[in-house]
């Protein structure tokens, strides 16, 4: 099925009359790719479900002011992207975790998840991941998962672009480490 | 026209130094690497899927959108209610505003004329307003020098002049 272009969704969105066709349109473009982008961030199948409806209900009530110094993708991400780290953020206060905690939490989440049918390379995966510090998880997931290019990353995060370069390369290194491992197995 | 080419110093591989492009320092100090790295992730690509594993329950992304749109686009489809105009002209503000502060200043106009005035106590506030401050002071501090007050309670007065005073004492001090 041919996706409508961003624009054609702006256009139909400005009229108030085509205004929930192309709400409907613009979920069917983007639903899944923010649920997955914010599923990898939250890890729990149940708090990416809350963000994401967050997430478009957001949008629905900030479209209208959408301007279009970015990307409409770009835009969407970002507020996915701040919605899932004040929600992490929240989650450690809560909790009363520090910092370095947190990913000790999401990976009993990822190991109790009942929606995670990976084999042991993907839940390896997925636990390097999870070794990584916050920002570098974010920019390794928009890079490799959702093969973003480093100049949306840098619009969505607000990081120079040379800066992600080297987070994400630091990130594959780390990865590369605890996949290589052989002492580390599940 | 071939030997030319042959003995080009680019094709030979002799050529100076210097051709004008410029890389960022150290660059091919982490090139090696870098190219490892993403034959890494390249390799990783064909092992992991997309999703990295994670799965949703059945039929999550169709109740996702009933979800979504319940919360907007439907949300907005309840009836809007019809706004009345309270006025419908200008006139009919504007006179309204003057029957109201006419109605309300006629009201406070009345009130202020039935409540009768207590000229007596306006008499006796104008005198004390009248008299100077320390006269009063001094007045309160005469009355109270006359007026000495003992701390005892006068059936312990009475026990100690009873214990300590004769009746002979009492009717010569009398």
């Amino acid at each position: 099925m041919k996706q409508v272009e961003d624009s054609e969704i702006l256009e139909k969105f400005s009229n108030e009359k085509t205004r929930n066709e192309a709400f409907n349109l613009l979920l069917s473009k983007y639903q899944q790719k923010i649920y997955w982008h914010i599923r990898r961030l939250v890890i729990d199948h149940d708090d990416a479900d809350d963000l994401v409806q967050d997430v478009f209900i957001k949008v629905w009530k900030n479209l209208e002011k959408f301007r279009s110094d970015s990307q409409l993708y770009t835009w969407i991400y970002r507020i996915a992207t701040n919605e899932s780290i004040t929600f992490l953020n929240k989650k450690k206060q809560r909790n009363n975790i520090p910092l370095d905690e947190v990913s000790g939490e999401l990976n009993e989440t990822l190991v109790a998840s009942d929606y995670f049918n990976g084999d042991k390379i993907q839940m390896k995966l997925q636990k390097a991941m999870l070794t990584l510090p916050e920002k570098q998880r974010l920019i390794f997931n928009m890079k490799y998962f959702d093969e973003l290019k480093y100049e949306e990353i840098s619009e969505i995060t607000g990081t120079s672009v040379g800066a992600l370069k080297a987070s994400f390369h630091i990130a594959v290194k780390k990865i590369e480490a605890f996949m290589l491992n052989d002492d580390i197995n599940f | 026209m071939g030997e030319n080419l042959e003995n080009n110093e680019w094709v030979k591989g002799d050529f100076p130094g210097e051709t004008g492009f410029t890389t960022p320092d150290n660059y091919f100090a982490g090139l090696t690497e870098r190219i490892n790295a993403r034959v890494f992730t390249e390799q990783m690509k064909s092992t992991v899927p997309a999703n990295g594993g994670y799965t949703v329950p059945a039929g999550y992304f169709e109740n996702l959108t009933s979800a979504i749109l319940a919360k907007t686009t439907n949300e907005n489809a309840l009836p809007q209610r019809k706004i009345v105009r309270l006025w419908h002209s200008k006139l009919l503000k504007y006179a309204s505003a003057a029957c109201f502060l006419l109605i309300a200043g006629s009201g406070l106009y009345f009130n202020i004329q039935q409540q009768p005035v207590n000229y007596a106590d306006l008499a006796a506030e104008q005198m004390l307003y009248d008299i100077d401050e320390q006269v009063i002071i001094e007045h309160i501090e005469a009355n109270q020098a006359t007026q000495p007050k003992s701390s005892a309670a006068d059936a312990e007065l009475e026990n100690y002049i009873l214990n300590n005073y004769s009746q002979n004492d009492l009717v010569t001090g009398l």
